[in-house]
């Protein structure tokens, strides 16, 4: 099979003036697709006409209406041969036009897991060892575990080391990133202004030894101390 | 420079300590370095109790006097005038004695702890103050050489050093007389304000102000040395003050030829940073790890003033680590991978290599740590994981990398941003990609320098809080004796308030003096 017949090749069939002219242009946005006010501005039709022709290219099966994630309201249409680029499906981790929190939470699981089991370890490892697992039947690609991991180590649950390829780290040559689990755990430092009433306190700037909001009177604080009989 | 609360928490705990003295400090904290004649004009006290109460913050280190040129008169003659600036830092170090005694004790042991009380109590003494207070504690058992003995203790270690010159002269730089000097104050960078070259200037040298005293019989000679000292110099540089009687009795007062001692500040700062970096980095990397961190800091103590980094040999950092409760178990490959994990950087040197660990990043750390819990309370789970990835990243962040990298729909995450923006946690900017249509992205950003000082407002406001309920409670403990449960829990109250205060002071250590 020669390269150029891998792409999705136009139809040549013939079409009424109106749906070809839509046709054409929808095809040229490829992967993109495009909007239908879009549509109207750039082929000048009136409303009508585009909804007629839109409707008749669907029956044909020349176009389809897709999801675009940055907004869902409007519609958006695209020639049936191409798949929704990233930028319009919001990439491996959307489904139907929303984030698979269902596919995310069992791989975050997963990550968890593998990272506590191997103490500590790099990427690779942990695609590795899921792979091994056989838990998922569609392959799980590198930049999904990066992602998902990137995503842990901003919810403190794992922490990014490099590896000194010693110690705990003799099976990751030196200098290499590598993960473990967090000491912490997750976010779980308590801070200091968290540990008062004031520190998370909305009134705070209203708030003033003489003012009508005070400590003085302040129901947080009697409540906090056990004052409130 | 610190914000309105700050202001609003000193002036409070100077009242509580020293009643009546808060009007004048109130009065140099809002205006910044004054005259005596100009402290009387704006406190609108009168003479006699101006002079008081800058006597008593003088001795208790919260001002230091310093005098500047001043054109008077048609003449142009340039004469001397005295101006008063506040310390604020050292006023807020008042909250922390009890931190300050605990660390002597630990280190020096019970009796220099009761040595460090009396000059905190008393601010600045001369060795023989300290030697009949000593006398009066253990009622007369206290010879001079032990009391000798425990006071070198102290100033060796740093704890106590020799008091700053009284009142140091700036000499004018070209014909700048007080009006411009003043004018450098306020305009912020690299130029030094005149504040810090006073304190520079009054600073004793090195080698006296952690010195000690060696004998007690040279001591009086020294003394007397600096007698002849002080008088030469007031001679030579031939400065007579115009100063109202009030004010010559202060200049007496200030200029004193006696040596006088007090708590070196500095030093403790630097043992509670010590103390916040390695618990940081136990949470984090493990005892271990702070063990190699506690071992480096000891060494590097006395030579780094402001102990941003420090650096050691492997040699000296195994001895250190030795000698440090469960190091001797730690290898050298271990404490290698540790310095790795710590971040140190290798500096190849003749002696051989040193290993570098910034303790900056260690203390960000902390105050990154501080922060970031406050949203994760204030606005949850994943506001925190956005927060976070600003606050790693430190640049300007389009809206979709951050609804990606923080697995949220970009509404939802759009809607957190709102509120962090709204709430002054984050920055936004609008840009436009192309001059087309609809091609407005917004990008985020902290900005940590203006976040922090806002946080630390807090902390201080926070501060202020908790010290007002502390003495709305004790006042109620003194009329509540007769109700014993009421009592039990007006003390109970009062005990979690006075810890919480301590807490919330090393919040201000790590965002004001680290
Ligand atoms: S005292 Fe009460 S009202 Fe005032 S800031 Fe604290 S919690 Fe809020």
């Amino acid at each position: 099979m020669s390269g150029t017949s891998m792409l999705p090749q136009k139809r040549k069939v013939p079409l009424p003036e109106n749906e070809k002219k839509l046709y054409d242009l929808i095809w040229s946005k490829e992967s993109l697709g495009i909007w239908t006010a879009d549509m109207k501005r750039e082929t000048g039709l009136t409303n009508t006409a585009v909804t007629k022709a839109l409707k008749s290219l669907q029956a044909k099966n020349f176009i389809k209406d897709v999801v675009n994630i940055h907004n869902k309201g409007k519609k958006f249409y695209m020639a049936v041969e191409f798949e929704p680029s990233k930028e319009i499906s919001g990439g491996s981790w959307y489904a139907n036009g929303s984030l698979d929190l269902e596919f995310i939470r069992v791989l975050r699981e997963q990550c968890r897991k593998h990272v506590a089991s191997l103490k500590s370890a790099t990427i690779e490892d942990v695609c590795q060892s899921i792979k091994d697992s056989g838990i998922f039947k569609m392959e799980c690609t590198m930049q999904q575990i990066k992602e998902i991991m990137g995503a842990m180590v901003l919810d403190k649950e794992i922490q990014e080391l490099t590896s000194s390829g010693d110690g705990e780290f003799s099976h990751i040559p030196a200098g290499r990133k590598c993960y473990r689990r967090s000491r912490a755990g997750a976010g779980s430092t308590q801070g200091y202004l968290t540990s008062v009433p004031c520190g998370v306190c909305l009134r705070i700037d209203d708030c003033s030894p003489d003012g009508i909001i005070s400590p003085r009177t302040c129901v947080y604080y009697n409540k906090w101390l056990g004052l409130d009989f | 420079m610190v914000g309105q609360q700050g202001i609003n928490y000193a002036v409070c705990l100077m009242s509580t300590h020293f009643g009546d003295v808060v009007a004048v400090c109130e009065c140099l904290i809002r205006h910044g370095s004054l005259s005596f004649l100009e402290v009387v004009r704006f406190t609108e006290l009168p003479q006699g109790q101006v002079k008081n109460s800058l006597l008593v913050l003088i001795q208790h280190n919260c001002v230091q006097a310093f005098s500047v040129p001043k054109t008077v008169g048609m003449g142009g003659i340039t004469k001397p005038v005295t101006l008063y600036m506040i310390l604020f830092d050292n006023i807020i170090h008042r909250m922390r004695f009890s931190k300050f005694c605990l660390i002597v004790k630990e280190h020096l042991g019970h009796q220099c702890a009761e040595f460090l009380e009396g000059f905190l109590q008393h601010g600045r003494l001369t060795f023989e103050l300290l030697f009949d207070r000593a006398s009066g504690l253990t009622e007369g058992k206290a010879t001079r050489n032990d009391v000798l003995a425990k006071f070198n203790e102290l100033v060796h270690a740093q704890y106590v050093e020799r008091c700053p010159k009284g009142e140091p002269f700036l000499e004018p730089k070209s014909d700048e007389e007080v009006s411009s000097i003043r004018k450098r104050i306020k305009s912020s960078g690299d130029t030094r304000t005149i504040e810090q070259e006073a304190i520079i200037a009054a600073a004793p040298l090195d080698a006296d102000r952690f010195s000690g005293i060696i004998s007690l019989t040279l001591n009086t000679e020294e003394v007397m040395k600096d007698v002849n000292n002080t008088l030469e110099t007031s001679a030579g540089s031939k400065r007579k003050h115009e100063v109202l009687e009030a004010d010559e009795d202060m200049q007496n007062a200030i200029n004193t030829t006696e040596v006088l001692w007090r708590v070196n500040y500095e030093k403790f700062v630097r043992c509670l940073k010590k103390k916040a970096c390695v618990a940081n980095v136990r949470s984090r990397l493990g005892l271990d790890a702070a063990i190699v961190l506690e071992a480096m800091i000891d060494a590097n103590d006395h030579q780094n003033i402001a102990m941003n980094s420090v650096t050691l040999s492997m040699n000296s950092i195994i001895e250190g680590v030795r000698g440090k409760p469960g190091g001797i178990s730690l290898t050298l490959e271990r404490v290698r991978a540790i310095l790795n994990q710590l971040g140190s950087e290798l500096c190849p040197e003749e002696s051989g290599a040193l290993y570098t660990i910034g303790l900056k990043g260690i203390i960000e750390n902390c105050q990154n740590d501080e922060v970031e819990s406050l949203v994760l309370n204030k606005y949850g789970k994943e506001a925190y994981r956005i927060f976070r990835m600003l606050i790693l990243a430190d640049r300007l962040i389009a809206m979709d990398q951050i609804s990606d990298n923080t697995f949220l729909e970009k509404k939802e995450a759009q809607k957190i941003l709102c509120k962090l923006w709204k709430d002054d946690y984050v920055e936004m900017e609008k840009v436009n990609l192309n001059a087309g249509v609809r091609a407005e992205v917004f990008l985020w950003k902290v900005n940590k320098k203006f976040l922090w000082e806002h946080v630390l407002n807090d902390i201080f406001h926070t501060a202020l809080n908790i010290s007002k309920k502390i003495s709305q409670v004790t006042e109620e403990c003194q009329v509540s004796k007769s109700d014993e449960e009421k009592d039990k829990r007006l003390k109970r109250a009062r005990r979690i308030l006075e810890s919480t205060l301590l807490k919330m002071d090393d919040a201000i250590m790590l965002f004001h003096d680290f």
